[in-house]
């Protein structure tokens, strides 16, 4: 087991190393923004996958989050001089918290109940990011110049960036991985498979989905801050519905519960659309193309070890059986 | 002997039916109780009323001499109760032993730091347990295959297995012979059997008649809601209202 | 006497409301058949506008035809997408209910698939700005009564709306299509036995939600003079919104919903930039799902 995950670390860390090499060969600022992009995204999807995957909640604001972290990381940068290595922390922690707040009441809503609460909530950040003109500069957006300096050292290559981003985001993987496939994952699981059932084997539901709400936020926030200090720029849109749904269908597409077929999932939809970018700005088309064949077609996503179909099934096991018989009387 | 779970005037009603009326019992330490009833009788909701699925309308619960009607269903399990489920619900898109691993994990507890720094304190425990359960039930060979491979009766097993990973001191078994043929039955009877010599407490909630009369040593009858005999099985099955009950009798 | 910018508000808020309550019928029909959420109801209102707009340029007929255009468009996009996207998965259904969790979130997915898909399409064809719609279409003719000025418009949807739903009601209750309906949304598998064709009840049921979504779509971009391909999203949301708060099966109650949210929205305004008002439909529907799981009129009796 460990042999078997040293190995998966080494290709994800050769994967991050060989990109570059393979860049500088092309020699174009064009394709380090497209690497760039691609980790980060990695990164959303792979924190998608703790909460959708593994536990099981149908999170559609996952976007929102990002944007929190982005925000966070841009306004501190451009209005008050916080730096990288303060400002990324504190954009995850924001991040975390917000989703720590709004996780409070909403966790004991069930399904898509809490599926539609999440993309009111997404919704909320957005128009806030919006329109909160004040802070967030509203739909012009924020300009952040500062750039990435890592203790002293300014970091302003292409090459230097993109290796601090594949840093961060390797990192932070590790982590989820390390997350999902641990007895820690297993009780995460257990929630997806059948949440009414592992309260019965002692597992409090909601502090862990708690949990795994706030975890899978506080890495969409460091991916936010990244997105922020590599581009230089953000605005609303960066952070709309259309995104959450993007991170989603990485997460469906890859598979539900699998950690690399996640992490391929990202990597299709960004560079697919890219690849094709001569056809037109196709990208939102070919999500939604992909979505819906991947449902149609492979309800396991590429490598899930759930069906996606069947994990709603199992979801909501806890009153599978008793769904229509006794409407007035179910349990709770 | 002393009381491990006692009821006292458990009732539940559903709008103006009474699922649970009235019921007083006790279960002691060490026992191996039945529960017993027809279809309807009530015998899930009082199940789900002792395990904290399903508030009761009045009555209390008390368990190892302390009150747990109004703690949820994850309090309860902490307590020391452990059960298994009717309809089998065995977590099917993870394998046998991560299945087990939760049964270990949710009493030992798990978080997410202590799982990422080091090597959790409670996971050795949680390893160890799960693969001494496996090996109880005769699944370890299936270790590594997914819940949803194994046959019926193996997940049956699998179900028990997990439960007991909780080191509870009382085990409910929810009608853990319903889909089994005869000669299942007798094995899982064995089982029980066992478990119940090496000191544990169970209780079995069923339908059938045959497996409840042959092992347990006190019955509980249930019909429509009430408590119709609390005795031995030589005295229940000769209860007029039991047979009644049971429309003419165990045919089973 | 109240203030005349809150009664202008309150017409207006009306009108908003009568629009939602046009969309969240076709929500909860679908809801109450299937136990399915259309994610894809937002775009039938856009394709809707755009059937209308189509026409105007193209014949420029009268404003009757112009509708019921739209409402044809409507009916045969609902008729599609039910095909496309609810039918395939019908097979995860559970077989004692013929409704199944799995099921509703399958298709959850795949109308949200569909969604992004026909949006994108209608992007690609027409651009994502806002198509002008020929003056002479457009309601909003000011008409004053007392201290406060209305449009045509107004009365137009007010009309046409409280027609639809006598129509719809009358329908359900009265028609044999209807009591299929309400059968199916009743226990689906005993109407199956009954002899009840479900699969027909249920592309009936799409055809007539999707056809009320589209007359909304027309109806909002003639009111507005504005028609994009993104117009559907946030009415969908709010339609959605009306129908969590009527309790997900009643449409009484998500008519009256849906009219409230319009009344709050208009009247947030008077205290708020009316940049802000989209945050009542979501604080309403957190509030509902949150304090309210039965709706606000207890319709729903289910664990949410």
């Amino acid at each position: 087991m460990s042999k078997s995950r040293l190995i998966k670390t080494g290709l994800v860390l050769a994967a991050f190393a060989v990109v570059p090499a393979v860049l500088v060969g092309f020699d174009k600022g064009y394709y380090y923004q497209i690497a760039t992009l691609a980790a980060i995204f990695m990164l959303l999807a792979a924190s998608l996958h703790l909460v959708t995957g593994v536990a099981g909640l149908l999170q559609l604001g996952h976007a929102a989050f990002y944007g929190v972290g982005a925000y966070v990381a841009a306004i501190l940068g451009a209005d008050h001089g916080v730096g990288f290595t303060v400002g990324l922390p504190l954009a995850g922690l924001s991040a975390a918290a917000i989703a720590f707040l709004v996780a409070l009441p909403t966790m004991r809503l069930m399904s898509i109940y809490f599926a539609v609460a999440t993309l009111a909530i997404g919704q909320m950040l957005y128009l806030v990011f919006l329109n909160w003109v004040d802070l967030t500069n509203g739909p012009n957006g924020v300009m952040l110049f500062s750039g990435i300096n890592l203790f002293g050292i300014e970091i302003e290559s292409d090459l230097g960036i993109y290796y601090v981003v594949a840093a961060v985001v390797a990192v932070s993987i590790l982590v989820l991985n390390r997350l999902s496939h641990s007895y820690y994952g297993n009780a995460l699981r257990s929630l997806r498979e059948d949440d009414q059932c592992a309260s019965a084997m002692g597992i409090n539901v909601t502090v862990m989905k708690i949990q795994a709400f706030v975890i899978s936020s506080f890495f969409a926030g460091i991916a936010g801050a990244l997105w922020a200090y590599t581009t230089g720029y953000i605005s609303p849109n960066d952070f709309h519905f259309s995104q959450s749904i993007l991170i989603l269908t990485m997460v469906v597409v890859g598979g539900l519960g699998s950690l690399p077929g996640v992490l391929i999932g990202a990597l299709l939809l960004i560079l697919l659309p890219e690849a094709l970018r001569s056809v037109g700005d196709i990208r939102n088309i070919i999500v939604g193309l992909v979505m819906f064949g991947s449902i149609l077609f492979l309800p396991k996503g590429l490598f899930g070890e759930v069906s996606a179909l069947n994990f709603a099934r199992r979801l909501l096991g806890a009153n599978w059986s008793n769904d229509e018989g006794q409407k007035g009387i179910g349990w709770k | 002997m002393t009381a491990i779970l006692e009821l006292d005037g458990l009732t539940r009603a559903f709008g103006g039916l009474k699922a649970v009326d009235n019921v007083t019992t006790r279960v002691d330490h060490g026992e191996l109780f039945g529960l017993i009833g027809p279809n309807g009788a009530g015998k899930t909701t009082l199940f789900n009323l002792i395990s904290g699925f399903t508030p009761p309308s009045s009555g209390e619960v008390r368990f190892k001499g302390e009150k747990i009607t109004g703690l949820s269903a994850h309090q309860i399990a902490h307590k020391g109760m452990s059960r298994t489920f009717q309809n089998l619900r065995v977590f099917p898109n993870m394998t046998v032993f991560d299945n087990i691993s939760v049964g270990a994990l949710g009493m030992l507890g798990v978080g997410p730091f202590s799982s990422l720094f080091g090597r959790s304190s409670h996971a050795k425990e949680i390893s160890e347990r799960s693969w001494e359960m496996l090996e109880k039930v005769g699944l370890a060979d299936h270790a590594d295959d997914l819940a949803a491979n194994l046959s019926y009766g193996k997940r049956k097993y699998l179900e028990i297995a997990r439960a007991l990973a909780m080191k509870p001191d009382l085990l409910i078994l929810d009608e853990p012979a319903a889909g089994m043929n005869d000669s299942e039955t007798t094995e899982l009877a064995r089982f029980i059997t066992g478990l119940n010599k090496e000191g544990l407490t169970i209780m079995l909630v069923e339908h059938d008649m045959g497996l409840v009369m042959g092992i347990c040593e006190r019955l509980v009858v249930l019909a429509s809601g009430r408590k119709i005999a609390d005795d031995v099985p030589a005295v229940v099955r000769q209860d007029p209202g039991v047979l009644a009950a049971y429309l003419g009798g165990d045919e089973e | 006497m109240l203030d005349p910018y809150i009664l202008q508000q309150l017409a207006i808020g009306l009108s908003l409301g009568m629009i939602y309550a046009l969309m969240a019928i076709g929500f909860t029909l679908i809801f109450g058949v299937l136990n399915v959420v259309n994610f894809a109801h937002g775009e039938i209102y856009t394709i809707g506008a755009f059937a209308g707009l189509m026409v105007i340029s193209v014949f420029g007929p009268p404003l009757l035809v112009v509708l019921f255009i739209a409402l044809a468009t409507g009916a045969l996009a609902g008729f599609g997408l039910e095909r496309l996207a609810f039918r395939p998965f019908r097979r995860f259904s559970d077989e004692a209910s013929l409704k199944s969790r799995a099921m509703r979130e399958a298709t959850l997915m795949s109308s949200l698939a569909m969604s992004i898909i026909a949006r994108e399409a209608m992007e690609m064809i027409f651009g994502s700005q806002f198509q002008s719609v020929d003056l002479a279409y457009l309601i909003n003719k000011p008409i004053g009564i007392g201290p406060i000025t209305i449009v045509n418009g107004d009365l137009i949807i007010f009309g046409i709306t409280v027609v639809m739903l006598g129509g719809l009601q009358w329908l359900l209750k009265k028609s044999p299509v209807g009591l299929s309906i309400r059968a199916v949304s009743n226990n689906a598998l005993g109407a199956k036995y009954c002899g009840i064709n479900t699969d027909r009840t249920i592309i009936i049921t799409f055809v007539i939600g999707s056809a009320m979504g589209a007359l909304a779509g027309i109806l909002v971009g003639l009111y507005y003079g504005a028609i994009f391909p993104s117009m559907g999203f946030t009415p969908g949301i709010k339609a959605f919104v009306a129908m969590v708060m009527g309790g997900l099966s009643s449409i009484p109650g998500a008519v009256i919903s849906a009219i409230i949210l319009g009344l709050s929205e208009s009247l947030s305004t008077s205290f708020m930039s009316s940049v802000w008002s989209d945050m009542v439909a979501y604080a309403f529907l957190l509030l509902t799902l949150i304090f309210f799981p039965q709706g606000l009129f207890g319709a729903r009796r289910e664990r949410v």
